[in-house]
């Protein structure tokens, strides 16, 4: 094999404008076959245009999208492959169904479009049912299921072809909680079995760094770091990256003297990076305990507690300054009170400010 | 050009085409000779010669100003009498509770059924001296029948159910939702309803009289069936008698069709911007049910007033219709010694000039809807899915029907396939027919398509192209078929209205070929009104009673299949 043959999707530099309106501007992403990549980013920050770019249902300006070794957009050299040429499986965000055709129709149509026998059809249409634990409703009408049941159909759809990349464009945002997290399982559980090649868009940073291999957060038509679950959550990369995932309390931070402390307060921090002035700081929520047995501690007052079925959650307030800490602890504590908290310095990341 | 900016969303090319193609071929061409005749006196012998020269004069003509005038008359006056009937039933049956209501609002529909050339004719059997109306009561009403305000009554009595509809909706659904607050404030019931209702209820009401205008100056049966006999004519009858009578008159018909046209476009635009305008989507909602006051005392004289109405507007002249039908002759009156079905047996009878123009109607029917709710899907699927000028250009040829009177259609279709330059021409075949019927009848499937369109994902179609299906697969297998039920209840429409047609048909059916509506006009003309009440009273059975039950079997059909679409 190629090595440009186990590239499942690469785009170069791609950059897309509603009018004056740059939706995308240069990205560039590219995936291994096998692999699951995730999109994530706030709204309208073009998750769905990249990914329509992606289908073939738009084109872009300027840049090369390259499907398993294939391109199929490169408007430089005139090239735009439709839709259908594409060879691709896709999830919407409300399903699209067909309401006119039966369960299994729906997921027999993009055989039928490669024109297979009716045999190969039936048996891979019952196959793919299967593998969404929807073999039995095989013929009912789309409109008799509930919420959770279409989407697996849609899922069945998109993977009944073995398509070399499959797009999910938000596929469970319109479940509700119960449903959505017990589907990110089996979705996760179906993308390793059948060793799918796939983009996964959402804004919800759980799915993503549960589903997928490699995690793009977008922000405002730009990848602000493409990188692994484990990478992004211990690493990001920009104060905005920290934000989107909400992995702790950013504080800003400025050097006075011998030392850094938290700005406009007498907060003490340890050491930083020499360099500059001023800083934004990443105090992580999963370096935090309460307690002063860590290598650095700061007082906090307790402004909230809620108790939860994973522990009590907690807003605190560090002491001296009005910044707010979220963190959920298996101790109790009760509003008002003053209590350490303690972490290690080696955790903290530091950000040009 | 705008770079593409999408593949997906563009829509098969291949439909794009037939849709242009299928316009340019129905709609455009006989707008365009229209145009060219009215500038070109002679382009009927191939000459450019003397542009402009006759469009002027006919222009200049005093004629046209009688005509023009009469037109306008005649659309004022029906919309007088359309609001005379509509309103004050339209304000009870919303404000009170009517006993009935129901049973009204069916009976008021009926007079959609009625083509208004057969229900003039009822008319005039009725009043005409020694009609029904004398032989039952003694009194003669010839003189108000066989008058402007006679037949403007009687337009009005055509067209007032449009109205009623439309208002009495409005009014529930205003008076549910702003009347009470008003009365809240302290507002009387009377006064709610004429300081809050009443007022904005006006641009439906608006919209719908002018509707009603525009269906009343296009008309052609009714005044020319009672206004020739006082010399009363409109456009559309000026224009019928220059391009029918000798001396034919081609320029000046395509003169006096473009006046009329403007005119229908004046009111349909307007009636557009009604509808369009913001304030009015207050009153699109679904009536809710509210409070009506009981009628008490007043409950009989309402119904007994419902009931005067409905039979001036449904009764009467279906009875007329029928009371001629079955009678041996019409000098003998309404007596039991001259009713019998002989009229019904010739009409009906084996190889009867009838039967054969019933069966032209019927299959003519058949053929335009279902040619033009193809056309029409097509081309609502490519104006949706188009972009910039294109869409616009095809948007313009899809509604320009609107503002086409039968007659016009006619006279364009008249000047452009009877050039004596044309190596083949559908003239003088029964094509020519389908090529009007299905210009005039083209606007209510793009109508129905567009909205149901409308109502489908965009990802319904994206999805399809995704799983590898070209653009017109998929408009064959997924966007038709979920479109399809609201075009087959467009297509019913579209039958029962061609099967009917009557002004198109009398101008350009090849010499020779019958269609119901030439069959009963003639037979009326030669003097056999009963032959041509029989075949009218058929026709409306058969133009009702089939696509009424078609509508129930596809209702019945679609329960649950169709659920599924939002
Ligand atoms: N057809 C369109 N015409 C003009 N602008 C558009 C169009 N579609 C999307 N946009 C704009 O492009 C930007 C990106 O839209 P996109 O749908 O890709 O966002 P998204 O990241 O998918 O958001 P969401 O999470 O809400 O789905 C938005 O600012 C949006 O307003
Ligand atoms: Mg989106």
């Amino acid at each position: 094999m190629t090595n440009s043959s186990q590239t499942a999707l690469s785009i170069h530099s791609i950059s897309m404008s509603y009018g004056a309106n740059k939706v995308l501007d240069g990205i560039d992403v590219s995936l291994e076959a096998g692999k699951v990549l995730g999109l994530l980013g706030p709204s309208g920050c073009g998750k769905t245009t990249l990914l329509r770019l992606v289908s073939g249902l738009l084109l872009p300006d300027e840049g090369i999208i390259e499907i398993a070794g294939r391109a199929v957009a490169a408007p430089a050299k005139g090239i735009a492959l439709p839709p259908e040429q594409r060879g691709l499986g896709m999830v919407f965000q409300d399903y699209a169904l067909w309401p006119h055709m039966s369960v299994a129709k729906n997921v027999a149509f993009p055989l039928e479009m490669q024109r297979r026998s009716g045999a190969e059809c039936r048996d891979r249409v019952a196959k793919a049912l299967d593998r969404v634990g929807l073999g039995a409703m095989a013929e009912r009408r789309p409109s008799d299921l509930s919420g959770g049941q279409q989407q697996r159909v849609a899922i069945a759809r998109a993977i009944v072809a073995e398509p070399p990349l499959v797009l999910f464009d938000e596929p469970l945002s319109n479940l509700d909680r119960e449903l959505r997290e017990c589907m990110v399982e089996e979705l996760s559980d179906l993308v390793a079995d059948l060793n799918l090649s796939a983009v996964y868009v959402t804004h919800d940073h759980g799915e993503a760094l549960t589903l997928a291999d490699h995690v793009a957060v977008m922000r405002g038509g730009k990848i602000e770091q493409l990188a692994c679950p484990d990478e992004l959550v211990s690493n990001p990369a920009t104060v905005a990256v920290a934000d989107f995932l909400r992995l702790g309390c950013l504080l800003p931070a400025d050097r006075n003297g011998d030392g850094w402390q938290v700005e406009g307060t007498s907060v003490r921090l340890p050491d930083g990076p020499v360099a500059s002035a001023k800083s934004t700081l990443l105090l992580p929520e999963r370096a935090m305990r309460l307690g002063s047995e860590g290598p650095a501690q700061f007082k906090a007052r307790v402004l909230r507690a809620q108790t939860r079925s994973t522990g009590h959650a907690l807003t605190l307030g560090i002491e001296g300054t009005n910044h707010l800490i979220r963190l959920v602890s298996a101790q109790r504590a009760r509003i008002g009170d003053l209590i350490d908290i303690s972490y290690s310095p080696e955790e903290l990341r530091w950000f040009p400010a | 050009m705008a770079k593409a900016t999408t593949t997906g969303a563009e829509g098969s090319a291949l439909l794009r085409w037939i849709a242009t193609s299928g316009l340019l071929l129905v709609v455009a061409v006989p707008c365009l000779f229209i145009i060219i005749q009215a500038i070109f006196p002679d382009i009927g012998s191939g000459s450019l010669a003397a542009p402009f020269s006759l469009f002027f004069r006919t222009l200049s003509d005093p004629d046209l100003f009688g005509l023009a005038g009469n037109t306008l008359l005649l659309g004022v006056g029906t919309v007088f009498f359309a609001a005379l009937f509509a309103v004050p039933l339209a304000a009870l049956r919303a404000l009170f509770k009517v006993p009935g209501a129901i049973i009204w609002d069916a009976l008021l529909l009926i007079p959609f059924m009625i083509p208004p050339y057969i229900a003039a004719l009822g008319w005039i059997m009725t009043l005409q001296p020694h009609g029904y109306m004398e032989q039952v009561t003694g009194i003669n009403l010839a003189g108000l029948i066989f008058s402007v305000p006679g037949i403007m009554i009687i337009m009005g009595l055509n067209t007032f159910s449009v109205v009623y509809f439309v208002l009495s909706r409005t009014f529930e659904t205003i008076g549910a939702r702003y009347s009470d607050v008003g009365r809240v404030f302290g507002a009387g019931q009377w006064r709610s309803f004429w300081r809050i209702t009443f007022p904005l209820a006006m641009p439906g009401l608006a919209a719908s009289l002018l509707l009603v205008f525009a269906m009343s100056i296009e008309e052609y049966g009714t005044p020319a069936a009672l206004g020739r006999r006082i010399g009363f004519d409109v456009l559309v009858t000026g224009i019928e008698n220059r391009i029918s009578e000798w001396p034919i008159d081609l320029p000046g018909s395509a003169t006096l069709s473009l006046v009329l046209v403007g005119m229908a476009l004046v009111a349909f635009m307007i009636q557009r911007w009604l509808l369009t305008r913001r304030d009015y989507r207050i009153v699109s909602g679904k009536p809710q049910a509210s409070d009506k006051r009981a009628l008490g005392l007043w409950a009989v004289p309402v119904s007994l007033y419902f009931g005067f109405i409905t039979f001036l507007a449904t009764g009467l002249p279906i009875l007329a219709i029928l009371a001629t039908a079955l009678s041996r002759t019409i000098s003998g009156g309404l007596t039991a010694e001259n009713m019998g079905m002989d009229n019904f047996n010739e009409l009906l009878g084996k190889g009867s000039e009838g039967l054969v123009a019933l069966g032209n109607s019927l299959a003519l029917g058949v053929s335009t809807a279902l040619l033009a709710g193809l056309l029409g899907a097509i081309t609502a699927y490519s104006v949706v899915k188009g972009r910039g000028r294109f869409r616009l250009v095809l948007d313009a040829l899809s509604i320009t029907p609107n503002s086409l009177p039968g007659v016009v259609v006619a006279v364009g279709i008249i000047l452009a396939w009877n050039q004596p330059w044309l190596p083949i021409t559908p003239y003088n075949t029964p094509f020519i027919l389908l090529l009007a019927y299905i210009c005039i009848l083209l606007p209510q499937p793009v109508r129905y398509a567009t909205a149901s369109l409308h109502q489908l994902g965009d990802n319904l179609e994206s999805a399809a192209r995704v799983s590898g299906s070209g653009p017109l697969k998929a408009f064959i297998r997924i966007i038709f078929p979920l479109i399809l039920p609201s075009m087959v209840t467009s297509m019913i429409l579209v039958f029962a209205v061609a099967s009917r047609e009557l002004v198109a048909s009398l101008l350009v059916a090849p010499i020779g070929f019958q269609t119901i509506a030439v069959y009963i006009w003639t037979q009326f003309d030669q003097g056999s009104a009963g032959l041509g009440m029989a075949m009218a009273f058929c026709a409306i059975m058969i133009t009702t009673l089939i696509p009424l039950g078609l509508i129930g079997l596809l209702r019945w059909l679609s329960k649950g299949q169709v659920a599924g679409l939002n």
